[in-house]
């Protein structure tokens, strides 16, 4: 789970872009949006083709989002349980 | 209308009002460079497309040059053209939907493939409620350009415009010649 957290991490600063940001700097139970990492509404739908690309996990309902974007943990759990890749 | 501050920016160069910029980089990095030096408040220059860049980093420069930063404000325009549009980022959005194997549209591209955008972040960044347009045409035309400016303060409302010429062909083919004017 440690690895898939890092991994995740890592991911989410590439796709997003978040230049100075470093995957310690993310915290694995902080909100990733609002007062969190600050991301926005587009950051969200791009999370989502991250999980169908990376993962093959399609997410078909988008106010599951929420849930599963919560932090950097949830997501991790999510992942772990759906992955098809 | 009176000119008051003016920049253009080159993949080799930057000028403030005929002044050259001390820079090392070149292309899309002179761009990161400039806004390393001497912005560095904005983290959602990292999330921009190239011609969004590179006006917001015109609009910097302007806007330092100016002093007292203008904002929160209803008479300010931001008036740009180009022959591009938005082509630079509108290839690395087809990039993602051309292969039906490998069929992931960016969402984050997406909101950038069309070349007014740039105006919208330069407004919002300095909470500009005026006019925003942004024009594309076949070429460089000065006195299209000079005549679509002057119509603007025609409006009774703007009193000043971010405008100019903002093309961007792709990561190093670029220029802007942008002018802050006032009426």
């Amino acid at each position: 789970m440690e690895e898939l957290v890092l991994e995740l991490k890592k991911q989410i600063i590439e796709v997003l872009n978040l230049e100075d940001v470093q995957p310690e700097d993310i915290e694995n139970d902080a909100p990733l949006f609002g007062s969190g990492l600050g991301l926005d509404s587009i950051d969200a739908l791009e999370l989502i083709v991250m999980m169908e690309k990376n993962y093959g996990i399609k997410i078909k309902d988008p106010s599951a989002g929420k849930e599963i974007f919560k932090s950097i943990n949830s997501m991790a759990e999510f992942v772990q349980a759906n992955r098809k890749k | 209308m009176t000119t008051k501050q003016w920049v253009k920016i080159t993949p080799e160069r930057v000028e403030l009002n005929g002044e050259p910029l001390a820079t090392t980089a070149r292309g899309t990095a002179l761009l990161t460079e400039i806004y390393r030096t001497r912005i560095n408040d904005y983290p959602k220059f990292f999330k921009m497309d190239e011609l969004c860049k590179l006006g917001f980093i015109a609009s910097e420069l302007l806007l330092q040059a100016e002093g007292d930063r203008h904002q929160d404000s209803e008479d300010r325009a931001v008036i740009l053209f180009n022959r591009s549009s938005s082509v630079t980022n509108d290839r690395k959005y087809q990039d993602t939907i051309q292969r039906p194997d490998d069929y992931f549209p960016s969402p984050a591209l997406f909101v950038y493939t069309l070349p007014n955008i740039v105006t919208g972040e330069i407004a919002i960044r300095n909470g500009y409620y005026g006019e925003t347009s942004f024009y594309v045409l076949d070429a460089y035309d000065e006195a299209t350009i000079r005549a679509t400016v002057e119509a603007s303060f025609l409006d009774g409302m703007t009193q000043s415009a971010i405008c100019g010429w903002l093309d961007c062909e792709d990561a190093d083919h670029f220029e802007a010649s942008v002018y802050l004017i006032e009426k």
